[in-house]
């Protein structure tokens, strides 16, 4: 009779602690080697972070996640890096090399509030 | 089907003379509503929309002709539709644009409305033929559902000895509970990691819950199956082991904590009915945004647990789970129900081991009498009477859907104040609050959203104000005028105003279902499709668990919800004329009096369903 009792007590435990664990435990796996960057309107955030360090030569994963309630872009001008239309609450992924130290602007765009020219940010190469 | 035929006569002279017309539109899109909200064309016409956006990227998608476009600001788009289908079609938004872009909607209606004029004529035809038939039938009111179904056929699940068997196991429903723990845990998380202000849509939690939870329990959980969400709801669990002291065996009888007694005043529906009344004030926040959604479960939670330290049993779920009222009261026409096999076995069996538990379970945590149940109210499906009972008379039927509707209310009913002006106004008030869900959530107002979003104090009050206006005295005023003119025209002295309102009042369980069904119908086809991509990226991390987390949105056979919907109401409609009138046998004394008393319901019935054909494709 305890033998079943410690059984569920274990299954209760493994679906509200082991469940949040490997929530969490998965996302760190599955981001180790990439930079997030979130999406939001100047004035609910703007990215995050605006600015992005990097190694000149030296491939970057970027995670860009649009956690807002309207449609972002990302745009780098000098890399001529299009990604188009992310949608709210959607993910894109992108790998690119910056071949030459400099900053590089970074930019959003689809008009997305009435601040949408100062959602900007930069990526530093050394 | 003969009224209809002058209706298409109609349609061809009227398409004929309006062919060719065209309708030029500037429709301005901002959160969250078109404008105008309503445009209203001849069939046949070619409409060319001008699409304009007065803040972000909006998009356009009309059910029924399945045509799409989008605007970014300062551009204008035009879209071209060949008025060719008839009907009330709506359109929404299909482009992110804010918390409440599932909400934007605007309605475009091709003249002439051969769908509202069939669902009013078939209303008509319904209510007024059977008003007719009752007029002029001579015979006594069969105790048949239709006439040929005996209200007393029951099927047995529990006869066949695997199910008998898992119901006796203590194992079942804990499985299915734990699972349940499983799936809440992951909504509760992407409530929390959601926040406030990102997009619902995409969310875990919202979808879930408010996307798949409230239409199965509306489509089928609730009308086929009655309490059975109470059966494997993981709230209370916390609470019932702190009480009980174990999760799968049989720990202590009483309640751990103080154990108190709910007050017997309170033993009803009135608890619930103020709280689901209270919650829906903050449906413009917890059905769009992750973190109020996380807020309100865990409120749930917490409190389940807190007051079964403090209250005996399930107390929280009788009498404070916001959804348990609806629940219970619906379960009544359910086509399922846990009853005795025998009743004469429970009459000899002292002690009476459902009440009072034994070492195979407990007694009724729903503090129910098992062996002398006539409705599902309050019976939460937990299943514990068939463990502890020793003789295995516990059954679980299927059954004609609403046989409880016609339960004369027990003794103990009278002691709590059951059966009264609380399940009344519980059937009234859903009602009322499915009026203002369809305004704010299906509707093509930008106003009443910006209500409920409380983008203005004033704003949100207004709503608050005239959503107890309409829930608890416009509607109620309605129905006790018809209830009097009821009690005027039968000319029965004896029965009593309280009486004949609680009586008829369960007419509102089957209109509230299906009128709830229809609501549900136009959350689950258009959106539904967002269900697939959250299930792949549960916490909008980027995941893709199963390969359908690019799946845009689709709405699924949209075209054809107006149909679904008019059918749900008919069906409500034709149950309600049903049990009424036989109510109407029980609440008059002599059979005269009991058909000039039934007109006026009949009426209200009439009336009220050309309303809701109005609300949902006029």
């Amino acid at each position: 009779m305890w033998k079943r009792e410690i059984v569920v007590i274990f299954l209760v435990l493994l679906s509200v602690a082991g469940t949040i664990f490997s929530v969490f435990a998965y996302k760190n796996a599955k981001e180790a080697n990439t930079i997030t960057l979130i999406a939001r309107a100047p004035e609910k955030g703007n990215w995050s972070p605006q600015t992005i360090n990097v190694e000149r030569g030296k491939e970057v994963s970027l995670t860009i996640r649009n956690t807002d309630l309207v449609s972002h872009g990302f745009y780098i001008p000098a890399l001529d890096l299009l990604v188009g239309e992310i949608k709210a609450g959607e993910v894109e992924r992108i790998n690119f090399t910056v071949k030459e130290a400099g900053e590089y602007l970074f930019l959003c765009t689809i008009w997305c509030s009435e601040y949408h020219m100062q959602m900007r940010g930069k990526i530093i190469a050394r | 089907m003969k009224r209809l035929i002058p209706v298409f006569i109609l349609t061809i002279l009227f398409s004929q003379a309006a062919a060719g017309k065209e309708v030029r539109i500037e429709l301005r899109a901002g959160r969250y509503s078109y404008s105008p909200g309503v445009i209203t064309v001849n069939k046949g016409d070619l409409l060319a929309i001008k699409l304009v956006s007065e803040d972000v990227t909006h998009g356009f998608f009309l059910d029924g002709y399945d045509i799409s476009g989008f605007v970014h600001p300062g551009e204008t788009r035009e879209i071209i539709i060949k008025a060719d289908k008839v009907g009330r079609f709506t359109f929404r938004c299909s482009v992110t644009c804010g918390e409440f872009h599932p909400y934007m909607i605007g309605y475009l209606k091709v003249r002439p409305n051969i769908n509202l004029y069939a669902g009013v004529s078939l209303v008509f035809l319904l209510s007024l033929g059977s008003l007719l038939l009752v007029l002029i039938r001579k015979k006594n009111p069969s105790n048949r559902l239709f006439g040929f179904i005996p209200m007393d056929w029951r099927m047995e699940l529990t006869k066949f000895k695997p199910i008998r068997a898992l119901f006796k196991s203590r194992w079942f429903p804990l499985v299915p509970l734990i699972i349940n723990l499983f799936i809440f845990t992951v909504i509760l998380t992407s409530g929390i990691v959601g926040g406030f202000s990102s997009s619902g849509n995409y969310n875990f939690g919202i979808m879930i819950v408010w996307i798949l939870w409230w239409v199965i329990l509306m489509l089928f959980l609730v009308p086929v199956l009655g309490r059975f969400w109470c059966m494997v709801c993981p709230f209370p669990m916390f609470g019932d082991w702190l009480q009980r002291g174990r999760l799968i065996n049989v720990g202590r009888k009483k309640s751990f904590g103080l154990a108190k007694k709910w007050p017997k005043e309170l033993r009803n529906l009135w608890p619930l009915t103020i709280l689901f009344f209270v919650t829906t004030f903050f449906s413009g926040f917890f059905t769009v945004r992750p973190l109020a959604s996380f807020i309100l479960l865990a409120i749930i939670i917490g409190f389940a647990t807190f007051i079964s330290v403090i209250y005996e049993k399930r107390t929280f779920c009788l009498f404070f789970c916001p959804v348990s009222g609806f629940q219970g009261l619906y379960a009544n026409f359910a086509a399922s129900e846990v009853r005795v096999k025998d009743p004469a076995i429970c009459k000899k069996h002292t002690p009476k081991t459902c009440v009072v538990g034994n070492e195979n379970g407990y007694g009724c945590p729903w503090m129910e009498q098992p062996h002398d149940m006539n409705r599902n109210t309050y019976c939460g499906m937990c299943l514990e009477c068939f463990k502890t009972c020793p003789y295995d008379n516990m059954a679980f039927n299927i059954r004609p859907p609403g046989t409880d509707l016609l339960q004369e209310p027990k003794k103990i009913a009278g002691t709590y104040g059951r059966q009264g002006f609380d399940e009344a106004f519980k059937g009234l008030s859903m009602v009322g609050i499915m009026i203002v869900f369809f305004l704010t959530m299906q509707g093509p107002f930008g106003i009443f959203k910006d209500m409920v979003r409380a983008t203005t104090l004033g704003g949100y009050f207004t709503f608050l104000l005239g959503h107890l206006l309409l829930t608890f005295l416009a509607l109620p005023g309605i129905y006790s005028l018809f209830i009097f003119l009821s009690k005027i025209m039968s000319g029965d002295k004896n029965a009593s105003f309280k009486r004949v309102f609680s009586a008829f009042s369960n007419i509102f369980i089957p209109l509230g279902l299906g009128i709830w069904a229809a609501f549900s119908v136009g959350i689950i086809l258009p959106n539904g499709s967002y269900l697939l991509h959250v299930i792949s990226d549960p916490f909008a991390w980027g995941w893709d668990l199963f390969g359908t987390a690019n799946i845009p949105w689709t709405p699924f056979q949209t075209g054809i919800m107006p149909y679904i919907q008019i059918l749900f109401l008919l069906v409500g409609l034709v149950f309600s004329l049903e049990y009424g009138y036989k109510i109407a046998g029980q609440v008059f004394s002599k059979k005269g009096e009991a058909k000039r008393g039934w007109i006026p319901i009949a009426v209200f019935l009439l009336g009220i369903n050309i309303f809701f054909m109005w609300l949902f494709v006029g």
